[in-house]
């Protein structure tokens, strides 16, 4: 089943009064939809953000673009000592970033939104 | 004897048509047998596959309209052998892999990481590219529960 692509922003209230931009992706990430990505991510980090959370949860697929795509915004921020914040429970999806090993750079996964409470102190 | 079968798809070097291709590849895996995680592991390196050909093949204005990708697929018992074919401009394969590659992926957003991708997800990879003739990406795995369930 193939649900349609969106991406929709959103802000994480963090327990210490801090926020983090959110962007929930849905759908399958690949050449096509990417370049859809990659405005939203491009847009949130010209908003000054220094982390942001990306939710792919009901990502039912991605690929090298996406995770291209997603690279190059991490180092964009990585200048700012910035994190990406990965929310994904798929072992599949999981797989295709260990794979690629951009975990090792300021990219990391957790299992839920809730996971997220306390920023990274850099 | 094991009879080959053949099934082809035909698609514009156009972004859009790379989730028909998963979709009818994940089609043919699945009746194959394959497991949850091989059809993701095949539909990936089609995708990736495709993707290259899209990126790479035809420079950075592809002609939809006369600039086509082949993809097929040969079903032979447990096998499941796919040849991605490009007509575009070819490319030196010695580049795969080092930093020279990773800068040119770069460029275009991407992380060099498409042909690894396959290398590493199916049991075999073969790259062929003839400069200004065109890319062919061949590849294959076996469906380890063939045997128990099909119908011979």
């Amino acid at each position: 089943m193939i649900t349609e692509f969106s991406v929709d922003v959103d802000t994480l209230n963090l327990s210490d009064s801090k926020s983090l931009p959110v962007i929930r992706v849905s759908g399958e990430i690949d050449i096509y939809t990417c370049s859809e990505l990659r405005k939203t991510l491009a847009s949130t980090i010209e908003s000054s953000a220094t982390d942001f959370l990306l939710n792919l949860e009901n990502v039912q697929y991605i690929d090298s673009t996406g995770l291209g795509t997603i690279a190059h915004s991490a180092q964009q921020i990585q200048t700012n000592n910035g994190q990406v914040f990965i929310i994904c429970t798929k072992p599949q999806i999981k797989k295709i970033f260990e794979v690629s090993g951009l975990l090792s750079k300021n990219i990391s996964i957790y299992e839920s939104e809730d996971q997220i409470s306390v920023p990274v102190e850099n | 004897m094991a009879s080959k079968l053949e099934v082809s798809l035909t698609i514009p070097s156009m972004p859009e048509f790379v989730g028909v291709v998963r979709l009818a590849i994940s089609g043919i895996a699945a009746r194959m047998n394959f497991t949850i995680d091989e059809i993701e592991d095949i539909k990936i390196s089609v995708s990736e596959a495709c993707t290259n050909a899209i990126q790479h093949a035809y420079g950075t204005s592809p002609n939809p309209e006369k600039d086509f990708i082949d993809i097929k697929a040969y079903l032979t018992d447990d096998n499941l052998d796919i040849v991605v074919k490009d007509y575009g401009q070819g490319f030196d394969l010695s580049i795969i892999g080092t930093p020279e590659q990773r800068e040119k992926s770069k460029e275009k957003m991407g992380l060099g990481l498409g042909l690894t991708f396959i290398k590493s997800l199916m049991d075999n990879a073969n790259f062929e590219s003839v400069e200004g003739q065109g890319t062919t990406i061949q590849m294959s795995k076996k469906s380890v529960n063939y045997s128990t369930t099909a119908v011979s």
